[in-house]
């Protein structure tokens, strides 16, 4: 008869005070080092704002959803504004749907590379962290030219786009993605090729595709399974314009163990990301012809919406980002919107996925989703 | 990798549903096929799902308060080998609403689930898991996405400022 372990099991808290959990906490048990159980804590963000959309007009609707994860603010607006123009059947210019396109890759290279850089951090691989941040600023920059803010960029709106691109703004994010192009492969050989990195990652978090669907996982930590589900290409959006460019849905088959993923696995899906949304963006950049960026009826079609449901669906850097959107006849604001953030799964796949493994490793497991607080507290 | 989808094409797997659910109400347009559900069949229809679709993604489910005791549920699925988005939705009545979790057949939907109930007061029998996710104790109960859940000043001894308010100043409490 062996003894029973958990008789020696520890409880204890990671979070919300350790340095890498920012805004999250997990209850962990522990036996030895081994972490037999674990569950996630959310609410530490909880701003309620599916009920402030509740209260908001249609065009205000996007600047609460962009606030919920800034690191991909182009991305994070989107959902809400394909669903009023689904609604109120709006038209976009063919300008704003290139632009808008290209921006929303800019803004899902930017938070790959605070992804990239936290990531390092947390395992103790400072260069990491710094050099990339150094060209993320550069995207910043770009941001910042085009919007006027670096962060909160409200660029997308009901019918088409708030700014427009001007010949300084093109320059700054051509000059971003110089930078990074010619940064890329020397950051990616540094990191990949780091025994450390290799061994603190390999192996780790891994799970296969069915299971990963199952929990909900979706976005980069899927395709890493060699699964290319991308709503880029298997739902594109009316509004924007993907199919201008001739790219593929990267994905990463592992030949040591296929059809599954680890963390390592994870982080070169998320280097090959990177690469697609720059061929996107040079394919695209050319191609913005002239004209209007918003219809003129834009604004007062989307004051008040027939009754209606729409259900606005975007490939967000992190995942599968959704909103749902229920109005009434000639109402001003939403009657219901949820939001579906795609961390919202991936945090909660912990408590499957953890359990197991070296205390040491929970961070790399937890780093490896992506997660951001943002989208689960909402 | 998960195997590629069985025959099941976008319109087979509609009639196999309506076959194994007769009282199942279908409608289906671009891409997308939705089945109003009878609250008591939830786990046949979405265990049919779990069988019919290979890579059935649970996307999300979430309430909706109808008012006057009404509420419904929308269940979402998405299987890219069918290029298919699959949306269920059940109605609820009565002060208590109530219905059966699926969070067994797909651990995914179990947060969203935990969320509704504390958002709604929706309750998920059989739910490994059913307490408060995103909400302080304080609101333990009150359901705040409820529409008769008051956003007002009336709510300002709950929030502990009172006092502020009475001083008249602006900020002092939760306003529209």
């Amino acid at each position: 008869m062996s003894r029973d372990v958990l008789n020696e099991a520890v409880e204890m808290w990671f979070g919300p005070q350790h340095v890498s959990a920012h805004g999250w906490a997990a209850k962990l048990t522990v036996v030895g080092d081994f972490i037999v159980e674990c569950d996630p804590n959310a609410g530490y963000f909880h701003r309620s704002a599916e009920k402030c959309l509740e209260y908001r007009t249609f065009q205000q609707g996007s600047l609460i959803m962009e606030r919920l994860c800034m690191l991909e603010a182009f991305l994070a607006e989107y959902p809400y504004v394909s669903a009023v123009e689904k609604i109120a059947g709006l038209e976009v210019p063919e300008r704003t749907k290139i632009t808008r396109t290209i921006m929303m890759e800019a803004s899902r290279i930017h938070s790959l590379q605070f992804w990239w850089g936290q990531f390092g951090a947390e395992l103790g691989l400072y260069t990491m962290c710094l050099w990339p941040w150094v060209d993320r600023e550069y995207f910043l920059n770009a941001f910042e030219e085009l919007t006027g803010s670096r962060h909160t960029v409200s660029y997308s709106t009901p019918g088409g786009a708030r700014y427009d691109f001007t010949e300084k703004s093109v320059r700054a994010l051509e000059q971003a993605l110089d930078r990074l192009e010619e940064n890329l492969p020397k950051f990616r050989d540094m990191l990949m090729g780091s025994p450390t990195f290799r061994l603190r990652t390999c192996g780790v978090g891994q799970f296969d595709a069915k299971r990963g669907l199952k929990l909900g996982l979706s976005g980069p930590n899927i395709k890493a399974c060699g699964v290319p589900m991308d709503l880029r290409k298997d739902d594109p959006d009316p509004n924007l314009a993907y199919h201008l460019a001739d790219w593929d849905v990267p994905v990463v088959e592992s030949t040591e163990h296929p059809g599954e993923s680890d963390a390592y696995d994870r982080m070169v899906q998320r280097f090959k990301e990177v690469e697609t949304s720059v061929q996107i963006i040079r394919q695209l950049l050319p191609q913005v012809p002239e004209g209007p960026i918003i219809d003129p009826k834009a604004r007062a079609k989307a004051n008040r919406l027939p009754a209606g449901e729409a259900y606005g669906r975007v490939e967000g850097t992190r995942g599968i980002t959704t909103l749902w959107l229920k109005t009434e006849d000639k109402a001003q604001t939403p009657y219901r919107a949820k939001v579906r953030g795609p961390c919202f799964s991936s945090y909660y796949a912990l408590k499957h996925l953890v359990p197991s493994a070296r205390f040491a490793d929970f961070i790399v497991i937890f780093g490896s989703l992506d997660p951001y607080p943002g989208w689960w507290d909402r | 990798m998960v195997e590629s989808a069985t025959p099941a094409s976008f319109s087979h797997f509609a009639e196999e549903m309506t076959k194994r659910h007769h009282d199942l109400k279908s409608k289906a347009e671009d891409r997308k096929v939705e089945f109003l559900v009878p609250p008591e069949n939830i786990r046949a229809v979405v265990a049919s799902i779990d069988e019919l679709i290979p890579d059935a993604f649970p996307e999300s489910v979430f309430g909706v308060d109808l008012q006057n005791d009404k509420y419904e549920l929308v269940y979402f699925f998405w299987s890219r080998t069918m290029q298919m988005l699959c949306e269920l939705r059940v109605q609820l009545e009565g002060p208590a609403p109530s219905v059966e979790t699926v969070s067994d057949i797909f651990p995914g939907l179990e947060w969203h689930e935990r969320e509704t109930c504390e958002m709604f007061g929706i309750n998920f029998t059989g739910h490994p898991d059913l307490r408060l996710l995103l909400l302080p104790d304080e609101l333990e109960g009150k359901y705040p996405l409820r529409k008769s859940f008051q956003t007002d000043r009336s709510r300002l001894n709950e929030s502990g400022l009172t006092a502020r308010a009475a001083a008249g100043q602006k900020d002092g409490g939760v306003s529209e």
